[in-house]
């Protein structure tokens, strides 16, 4: 019954071979196979094996505790980064006072001896009294600051004895600090 | 894009050989081997049951589903001296097979008569080749995808189909010239 008639014309030939030869069918189909496979037990449904089951929390936990110390740590870095930052411009701040209030200050008791050497204004005192007051207090400070350092003790030890004395002549005298 | 662990996984199952992915299945019920070895063979197979079908969508879809499970089942018993594909294609033509006799369809040895009428077809201005092939009755379009499409020879398709290598020859020349009448009517249309 062959008919060599019937064989296939070149084109035909090239018609049939243009046909696709795959398709893919819809997504569902996939999981509805697999669950199938799942129900007769001829596959492990990965995410219920137990094994699986605690690896992922292992893995999630070992996550979460890397998070957290990555967290902690950068955190911390910032913090102390920002605390130093600011010690930093905190302490270049404060010597540009001292540097600015002592020369201020130096300006201002020069300025109040001249003015004592010109006249007796009885107003004056005071302003040597806040000078002595100040000059201690800077001295008392100076040596916290350097302890060791022999110009800063001597200078605390005479004028912690002139405070002494002054401060029980000026009683209740009221003094104006700036 | 970095490779993240899972999609590290995922192409190593890509690159798994199908008898490797096949001993997972066995050895452990992997999903995942599962998975890749689906990925790869069932458009081919979806394909080849739809055309087989001619054209049945929900059809092709529970024969590919049927036939994944029996693979499945039978995977141990799979030799492995022919490919894993040919195998798997012969399951889904024994399910087409099965699915033409429960509903009672000719198979082989068809009717002249049988044939569809081109009239009845989804028509634009000509019928394709594929159009044509869905209206061809069961037995003929069986053995012409085999032969004409797949490559299979008449003693292949004789032995695939519980038959002679003959009757798949004179199956053939009958399906030819039913599918070219097909092709011609519409085109006179």
């Amino acid at each position: 019954m062959n008919d060599e008639r019937h064989d296939l014309t070149p084109a035909e030939k090239a018609e049939f071979a243009s046909l696709p030869r795959e398709r893919t069918p819809g997504r569902l189909l996939e999981e509805r196979t697999v669950r199938a496979l799942r129900r007769r037990g001829l596959l492990q449904g990965s995410r219920f094996r137990p094994s699986g089951l605690f690896a992922a929390a292992a893995a999630a936990v070992a996550v979460f505790v890397s998070g957290f110390a990555a967290g902690q740590w950068t955190t911390a870095r910032s913090v102390t980064h920002s605390l130093i930052e600011a010690q930093q411009q905190t302490a270049i701040e404060a010597a540009r006072t001292v540097q600015r209030t002592g020369s201020a200050y130096v300006t201002s008791i020069a300025a109040l001896a001249q003015l004592t050497d010109s006249t007796g204004n009885p107003a004056l005192a005071q302003g040597q009294e806040a000078a002595v007051a100040a000059l201690y207090n800077a001295a008392a400070e100076l040596a916290r600051l350097v302890p060791n350092d022999p110009m800063a003790q001597l200078l605390r030890r005479v004028l912690q004895g002139r405070h002494t004395d002054t401060t029980e002549q000026i009683g209740a005298r009221n003094v104006v600090w700036f | 894009m970095e490779a993240t662990p899972t999609n590290s996984m995922t192409s190593q199952l890509v690159e798994t050989s199908d008898r490797g992915l096949a001993d997972r299945v066995l050895r452990d019920g992997d999903e995942g081997a599962f998975r890749a070895l689906y990925s790869r063979h069932t458009p081919y197979l979806y394909q080849f049951a739809l055309r087989t079908l001619g054209g049945n969508e929900p059809e092709a879809e529970d024969v590919i589903q049927e036939a994944w499970i029996r693979a499945v089942e039978k995977l141990d018993s799979f030799r492995w001296e022919a490919e894993l594909r040919s195998w798997l294609a012969g399951i889904v033509l024994n399910l087409c097979r099965g699915l033409f006799r429960r509903k009672d369809r000719q198979w082989l040895e068809i009717d002249e008569s049988a044939l569809g009428s081109p009239r009845t077809a989804r028509l634009d201005e000509r019928m394709d080749l594929e159009q044509a092939l869905h209206l061809l009755p069961d037995g003929y379009r069986t053995v012409l995808v085999l032969h004409d499409l797949e490559g299979y020879t008449h003693e292949e398709i004789g032995q695939a189909l519980g038959t002679t290598a003959g009757t798949s020859k004179s199956q053939l020349s009958r399906a030819r010239r039913a599918m070219r009448d097909l092709l011609v009517e519409t085109e006179a249309l």
